[in-house]
């Protein structure tokens, strides 16, 4: 059974479960706390020209002896109310250490499925620059059922083109649309086996 | 997108043809330009200024027409097969349209709050598809106060390519989805689809007898389709490592010049000239940094510029 937080508040009050120690009313409380749940859309960034379809359903895109610093991509898909999207498709592309898509192959392609939790977590290598973009990225297409189709693109703090100020710098890629794009980069793992690991939350509008 | 086009400008100015060329005009432009739009009359240009404004000449004359200021944010440019308007979208998702001759008013209105990268008009100059980044084509008629005839949907994204057929009763879109879909131009109802593509296209054009769509995009190969059946009927050899962003038939109606671009934007970008039924093609090389290309009358027209001196050139 799925209740609204404002439901849940006034149950959990009325059966004694919650006491509620404050002088606001229990429908402004309520409000309070749907609020601060809610999140906003995930921006979105164009497609670009290199989606292909059909791509496999794998979280490992990285193969042994592949070369670029190995990166670990994770998120939840959620809805703009916060809760989580079940059944979410996200499809994702992104070019290798050296800045090249594969277009004969799906190298570096991978559909994700995050399932009821709506987790989802993937293995790569961080995407190299090429001449015609300037910023290194992750392409994302995510679809749901009820939902709004997202196209976006993910950015790292760490893309020496931010030169370490991503908060100043991120508009010198005139293709990010917002600084939200750009995630801080968390180094993991022993000094043999280092990973960047970066976390990407995609917030979907619903229909 | 918007970069990928601009590129296919530049690259479409780069190749040079086959055969022997004669020079046709001589135009001073108004300002330092990497690329160049020619219209299919070959009498006015759209000159792509390094100061990052866009000033539309006369050819030869290089009377300036118009101006589109760098605060102005245009952002791709079309002329009507005919050569009588230029449309002009913008970052914001404006759209203009601007007579290329004569004293007619301007017709400005704006179908979306995204960028306009595609644009495209039906053989009768009146009528315009217009692809916003990522969304919905649209068509409009500009006749009179522009209007909203139909709206085109892709599974996701946006429009890529767009060809109407010579009698303007058939029009065939390829959007960001990979997929062909042919409309009625009537009803606007969804006649045919070609899913088969797995990757994107990014030219599309109808032969001049309509009964071909020649089509190709990501997978670098120009793909000759039936228009009646929406069914790839041939392919032409791919050119590994690139794709294809524009085909113009020459009028012959024989022969595509075809360009080429490099996957990862480091090599040059080349262009081909295929022979559509012998499937024989033969490269475009080129001896100077040419930066306009368009058909005129059936033959391929290039430009060169030297500092503020363009040459126009035909080839036979």
């Amino acid at each position: 059974m799925d209740f609204t937080r404002r439901e849940l508040l006034e149950r959990c009050a009325a059966f004694g479960a919650a006491t509620l120690v404050t002088s606001m009313p229990l429908s402004a409380l309520a409000t309070e706390w749907e609020a601060a749940e809610k999140k906003q859309p995930t921006p979105f960034c164009e497609l670009g020209p290199f989606y292909k379809r059909e791509a496999p359903h794998s979280s490992m895109m990285r193969v042994p002896g592949d070369s670029g610093m190995p990166l670990a991509v994770s998120g939840v898909v959620y809805n703009t109310r916060g809760e989580i999207v079940p059944n979410a498709k996200v499809e994702i592309w992104q070019t290798n250490s050296d800045g090249h898509y594969d277009i004969e192959g799906y190298r570096y392609r991978a559909v994700l499925e995050p399932g009821a939790k709506g987790s989802y977590t993937v293995e790569s290598v961080m995407p190299g620059h090429y001449p015609t973009r300037v910023c290194q990225h992750v392409h994302y297409l995510t679809t749901a059922p009820g939902h709004k189709t997202l196209i976006t693109q993910l950015y790292f703090a760490t893309d020496p083109v931010f030169d370490g100020d991503p908060d100043k710098n991120f508009t010198r890629d005139p293709l990010i649309t917002s600084r939200e794009l750009v995630r801080p980069v968390v180094i993991k793992g022993d000094p043999k086996q280092i990973v960047a690991a970066v976390n990407f939350d995609l917030v979907m509008e619903t229909l | 997108m918007r970069q990928l086009m601009a590129a296919a400008l530049v690259l479409l100015g780069a190749m040079s043809a086959v055969g022997s060329s004669r020079p046709v005009a001589k135009v001073q432009l108004p300002c330092e330009s990497g690329y160049q739009d020619l219209s299919p009359s070959g009498t006015q240009l759209v000159v792509h200024c390094k100061d990052r404004s866009v000033r539309v000449v006369s050819v030869p004359e290089g009377t300036e027409r118009h101006v589109f200021t760098a605060g102005q944010h245009a952002n791709s440019f079309l002329y009507s097969q005919d050569g009588s308007w230029l449309a002009v979208g913008f970052e914001d998702g404006t759209v203009e349209v601007v007579p290329s001759q004569g004293t007619a008013p301007s017709k400005r209105w704006k179908p979306s709050a995204r960028r306009i990268d595609q644009m495209y008009f039906f053989p009768d100059a009146k009528t315009l598809v217009v692809g916003p980044v990522d969304s919905p084509a649209q068509v409009w008629g500009f006749a009179d106060t522009p209007a909203l005839l139909a709206t085109l949907p892709f599974e996701f994204g946006g429009l890529n390519a767009c060809s109407v057929s010579p009698d303007g009763k058939t029009l065939v879109a390829a959007g960001d989805d990979t997929v062909l879909r042919w409309y009625d131009t009537a009803t606007w109802k969804k006649t045919r689809e070609y899913n088969g593509f797995l990757l994107e296209t990014f030219a599309l054009t109808f032969t001049p007898d309509g009964k071909r769509v020649l089509a190709g995009g990501a997978d670098a190969r120009i793909t000759v389709m039936d228009a009646a059946t929406a069914k790839p009927l041939r392919q032409m050899p791919p050119e590994a490592g690139s794709y294809v962003v524009e085909i113009d038939l020459l009028g012959d109606k024989q022969r595509a010049a075809t360009v080429y671009l490099d996957d990862a934007g480091e090599k040059p970008p080349h262009a081909l000239l295929w022979d559509i039924a012998t499937v024989k093609s033969a490269a475009l090389n080129s001896d100077a940094p040419l930066t306009c290309g368009t058909v005129v009358g059936g033959k391929l027209w290039v430009c060169s510029a030297d500092g503020k001196t363009l040459t126009m050139s035909q080839y036979d």
